[in-house]
């Protein structure tokens, strides 16, 4: 009777300081195990494009570009939207030219930027608004991809399409469900303070929350399995 | 809020070991050493060719003779520049992708082979070990269970036991893992739950897990909220100690009692010996501790699921659920308290059955004090926690055929609390009795579902030479000043004890030679002759004494049985009007609950005042 009182006591005291962040550990859990993490990925929002190159339509050789962009590394043919391209690095800045005269595609405009991303969306909304991102890009958004154009669309989740402006290609896609999961994995592990890589936050809750569990755990034990004056029949015989 | 808790409880059952393991693998996330985890402690950029752009072969010439093509990429494999052809470019890397490779100089084609992957780990790899095998494979992979691809794994012998994951389609290299990582999945998969390994926490036992988890959090989160408002979070510092004004079922009061104002009113009667029933121990679940508070005190919701709405405005509360500075009387409503009540050590001296199912039990009080008590009155027992069996170990050949149809049954019973009247008349007399006498009926099982009487089944067993702890004397149930008025004493089964003890009492008043004398009736109903109680007792006290007069009535009476047969309330119904006349008479009742209500209708049908009715509750 003493541990269970205990264990009572306790239990109460810590979960009602604890009792919060668990209700965040499970809604946060529920919503990120419920969804389908491609989904999150915005994997639905996009078209993954397989239109192949055509050899024919390479009227531009390399011979030519190498003499315009002698610096030119990491050199590939590729499909943008329509036309066969020849995308590369030059010093640390990229490029896209059109494979059939060489002329230079990149970087893009706004326009061509919301060509793109059209072609990219697998909805079927109008983009709403354009913007290039050029530094201080949004959590959602690597700095690695910069610059970059932002598209928004019209559409469910308030999907956006990310373009790179100097290659024209997909960077990213996001919708309302990364946006929630972003936060929801920020609460699932407590992560309010940037500048604590420990996060001492999240190991004291977490400690406590053990300790605040195995006391359920014995009240469980005796309200359960030790109930109503928990007398048990040993065994019988007439 | 019954249902949310009752939810709670059951909820903890189901995901109680999960939650634990959330946490326990949370913590070790929180804890381990994330370089180690990734599994690249020897992982290392390989090589960059220094490429020549004057010596690439056209892409339009390679185009020409490959498969059709999505892209055509210059890349650079062991500081050697390659084409990548990508023929089905997926999503991702670790999507399907469908890949050939050529020498970007000379054109050739060239495929990852195993003495390709070999040295595309090695340039990947800054450790000291040596490759042990390089093995193609197909997904799934433990190692990296979202690849879908084709992958060389190259094994090194270093001290982790590192894989190094090389494409086999484009020679990218996909991972590094070791045993430090391998230990790490381990607790993935437990956080995720991913028993199949998918590499993924949507799998469908997590999300059913989760879905109760939310309810379970959800569920006390309310009741936290619940207990914060009604109070049950308080923090006093000081061992503030009030009074609290006791009363007894008939508002009689008991006098002022200090509690703390820290503990619940359950706690703080506990500190006065006064142990309320309670099962869960003060979690406001068995419903058991009730008392009477001020009708103005709140209500939690404990409170609400064990009294109905009119005993709550009567006041009606549990005792764990509310604390001392919420009340400031409080009535117990199952009396058991007098002034006189005190703890006392009883050891057995005699222990024997008068009847098949009734033993008469003594007791002494351990240090040889004498008890005074009025007739009627009753001891609480503590009756400890013990494993106790349903037929009593030293049954007297006469009465073994009576326990034949009973099973045999082993339990194990918690602590509780047993009242038993005392039926000894002489604790009135000079100092007390220093032996206390009861009649104790053991209560068989009705049915297999049920224990028998753990409280009967544990005193009645107990030897000769043992102690017991019980509080008392309680007087709730006693006579009347004495007076001339004729006394009625109806009971049956074990309701004898009190009633033995009133008329014991009056007798001997009687022979003190007081100036009384009043006719003392006893109508005592039982199934047999051998379940008639002290039959020759009272035969020769009615053969004594000229006022008193004894009614033995059966329900089963064996032949030749010249007294009454029948049920007592019915034989009282029969007849009461014969033997004497009812106004002025006071009436002492105490036997099963159904003879009490109907012999208190009958007599209200016969104009009896209620005032002259005294009954005592037993069960």
């Amino acid at each position: 009777m003493k541990l269970l009182k205990t264990s009572r006591k306790f239990h109460r005291w810590l979960m009602l300081f604890l009792g919060v962040q668990f209700l965040i550990w499970s809604v946060s859990g529920a919503y990120m195990v419920i969804f389908d993490i491609d989904y999150i990925h915005g994997d639905s929002l996009v078209v993954n494009h397989q239109t192949k190159v055509d050899a024919n339509k390479i009227t531009y050789p390399l011979a030519l570009l190498r003499q315009e962009y002698p610096d030119a590394q990491n050199i590939a043919v590729e499909v943008f939207i329509d036309q066969v391209v020849y995308r590369f690095s030059e010093n640390d800045k990229k490029v896209v030219v059109n494979a059939i005269d060489g002329e230079k595609l990149s970087p893009l405009s706004a326009n061509e930027a919301i060509k793109a991303a059209k072609h990219y969306y697998s909805g079927d909304g109008d983009a709403t608004d354009v913007e290039l991102i050029t530094e201080n890009p949004p959590i959602e958004l690597s700095s690695r991809v910069l610059p970059a154009w932002r598209v928004n669309f019209d559409g469910f989740g308030n999907p956006t399409i990310y373009v790179s402006e100097q290659t024209g290609k997909l960077v990213s896609k996001r919708h309302e469900f990364w946006r929630i999961f972003d936060l929801m994995f920020s609460l699932h592990v407590m992560d309010y303070e940037e500048e604590d890589p420990s996060n001492q936050l999240l190991f004291w809750f977490t400690l406590f929350s053990i300790l605040a569990s195995l006391f359920g755990a014995v009240l469980s034990y005796f309200v359960i399995f030790k109930r109503s004056n928990s007398n048990t029949i040993l065994g019988g015989t007439k | 809020m019954l249902l949310l808790k009752k939810l709670h409880k059951w909820l903890s059952l189901l995901v109680g070991l999960q939650l634990l393991l959330w946490l326990g693998t949370g913590l070790y996330f929180n804890l381990m050493d994330h370089e180690k985890a990734s599994g690249n402690q020897y992982r290392q950029r390989p090589a960059e060719a220094q490429l020549d752009i004057n010596k690439l072969v056209e892409p339009k010439l390679i185009l020409s003779k490959a498969k059709q093509v999505v892209s055509i990429k210059q890349i650079s494999l062991l500081a050697q520049p390659y084409y990548l052809l990508t023929h089905t470019k997926g999503l991702y890397s670790h999507f399907k992708n469908e890949y050939s490779l050529v020498d970007a100089y000379t054109a050739e084609p060239a495929i990852i082979d195993e003495a390709m992957a070999r040295k595309l780990a090695q340039s990947s790899y800054k450790g000291q070990g040596r490759v042990i095998s390089a093995t193609e494979l197909s997904p799934p992979y433990e190692d990296i269970p979202r690849e879908q691809n084709e992958v060389w794994q190259v094994n090194y012998a270093d001290e982790v036991n590192t894989s190094v994951y090389v494409d086999a389609g484009s020679g990218r290299i996909v991972k590094h893992s070791n045993d430090d990582k391998r230990f790490v999945d381990i607790f993935f998969m437990l956080h995720f739950m991913d028993y199949g390994t998918e590499g993924s926490f949507n799998n469908a036992q997590i999300i059913v897990f989760a879905i109760f988890t939310l309810f379970f959090s959800l569920t006390g989160f309310i009741w936290t909220i619940e207990l914060a408002f009604n109070g049950q979070y308080k923090v006093t510092f000081s061992n503030n100690k009030r009074k609290l004004a006791l009363f007894d079922k008939e508002q009689k009061s008991l006098g002022e009692f200090d509690v703390t104002t820290k503990t619940n009113l359950l706690d703080g009667l506990v500190e006065h010996d006064i142990a309320l029933p309670s099962n869960c121990g003060g979690g406001g679940t068995c419903g058991q501790c009730r008392v009477r508070l001020d009708g103005k005190v709140k209500v939690t919701s404990a409170d609400h699921a064990h009294f109905t709405d009119e005993q709550l405005q009567q006041g009606f509360r549990l005792a764990c659920q509310h604390d001392a500075m919420e009340a400031e009387k409080l009535a117990l409503i199952d009396t058991l308290v007098t002034n006189k009540a005190k703890k006392y050590l009883l050891e057995l001296t005699h222990s024997e059955f008068v009847s098949p199912f009734i033993k008469e039990l003594r007791f002494k009080p351990v240090g040889d004090e004498n008890i005074k008590f009025k007739a009627g009155a009753h001891m609480r027992f503590h009756i400890p926690p013990a494993k106790g069996i349903s037929i009593p170990s030293r049954l007297p050949d006469a009465f073994k055929r009576y326990w034949h149809d009973i099973e045999c049954l082993e339990y194990e019973h918690q602590a509780c609390s047993r009242n038993y009247s005392l039926a000894n008349g002489n604790g009135q007399i000079e100092d007390g009795a220093n032996e206390l006498v009861f009649t104790v009926k053991i209560q068989n099982a009705p049915n297999k579902t049920v224990l028998p009487g753990v409280g009967s089944s544990y005193i009645c067993n107990l030897e000769v030479g043992e102690t017991i702890e019980a509080v008392g004397p309680i007087e709730s149930f006693f006579a009347k000043e004495l007076s001339n008025k004729p006394m009625m004493f109806i009971g049956a089964g074990s309701g004898m004890a009190p009633l033995k003890s009133l008329i014991e009492e009056q007798l001997n008043l009687l022979h003190k030679g007081r100036k009384v004398n009043r006719d003392i009736y006893f109508f005592y109903g039982a199934r047999t002759e051998e379940d008639l109680l002290y039959k020759e007792d009272f035969f020769n006290l009615s053969r004594k004494k000229a006022n008193f007069h004894y009614y033995p009535i059966l329900s089963k009476p064996p032949e030749g049985w010249s007294g009454a047969k029948g049920y007592i309330q019915d034989i009282l119904a029969s007849n009461i009007d014969n033997i004497c006349q009812l106004k002025g008479i006071e009436f002492y009742l105490c036997g099963p609950a159904q003879m009490m209500s109907e012999t208190i209708n009958l007599l209200k049908t016969k104009n009896v005042d209620a005032s002259n009715i005294a009954f005592d509750e037993f069960n």
